[in-house]
């Protein structure tokens, strides 16, 4: 009995997920950098290395793109980390896992502006779609999005807002820290925020 | 409001406007108004997921 009781004590309980997702160029690289600098390890392979668009790293972990094939796996690794999800992604989480989703938004036309400069350093179409009609797009998936985790009892989320968090970061780390139950270092979060990477601010 | 007519088999007709009946449209009309606004709707977002994905996979976020 004894034993019995000691073995339901010793086991390993279940630890959330923290993503971070938003649309590509919304801030989600450097929340993972404000996250790991807090004390919350990132789940990454740096495949993806730093490059003009991200000079900082992009902490990305590849498995991640393979959720719409069903790669879920990885998942079990991802527990009490934290790890970048883009939000298209975000439907197919299974709902074994419980998340914490902080979800990023900023300013479209500084989203569109950042995604064109990248599309065209990768050297893919940047003009195939207006900016007018990507913004209508976006702005659908957010709402099917938004929809999708409403209905998911196993998700929490929080929203964050880029340009926001630039101007005045200590409210938001803090509304952060709360919603990760104090687990970070704030001062050590803050310090990440680096200004100078934020090149497309709307004019 | 139904200005325009269109040809439908006769027995598909009677079909539904049984359903339409049980389900709680008020005619045949709307029912069938409402089933193809519903597709054009599901095709639209299709369409527009696809565009969504294929922006995303040019900037490398999915594969």
């Amino acid at each position: 009995m004894i034993k019995r009781l000691i073995q339901i004590l010793s086991k390993k309980k279940p630890q959330n997920i923290t993503i971070v997702s938003g649309l590509p160029r919304s801030g989600t690289s450097m929340m993972m950098k404000m996250l790991e600098a807090g004390g919350l390890p990132p789940l990454t392979d740096k495949l993806r290395t730093a490059d003009d668009d991200n000079p900082k790293g992009y902490y990305e972990f590849e498995r991640v793109k393979k959720l719409d094939q069903g790669d879920i796996a990885w998942l079990s690794e991802a527990q009490g980390k934290a790890v970048k999800v883009i939000s298209a992604l975000l439907t197919y989480l299974p709902p074994t896992y419980t998340y914490r989703v902080i979800f990023m938004h900023r300013a479209m036309p500084e989203i569109l502006a950042s995604q064109k400069k990248m599309l065209i350093r990768r050297q893919e179409d940047a003009d195939d779609t207006r900016d007018e009609e990507m913004a209508g797009l976006y702005l659908k998936h957010l709402q099917r999005v938004d929809s999708w985790i409403s209905g998911r009892p196993n998700i929490k989320r929080i929203d964050v807002n880029f340009n926001e968090i630039l101007k005045n970061p200590q409210p938001y780390i803090k509304r952060i820290n709360n919603f990760l139950d104090g687990i970070l270092d704030t001062g050590k979060a803050e310090a990440v925020i680096d200004p100078r990477l934020y090149r497309q601010r709307e004019s | 409001m139904f200005g325009s007519k269109i040809k439908i088999d006769k027995e598909l007709l009677t079909r539904a406007t049984d359903y339409a009946a049980k389900s709680g449209y008020s005619s045949v009309e709307e029912f069938v108004s409402h089933l193809i606004e519903k597709e054009i709707s599901r095709q639209d977002e299709s369409l527009s997921e696809d565009k969504v994905k294929k922006r995303l996979q040019g900037l490398g976020y999915l594969s």
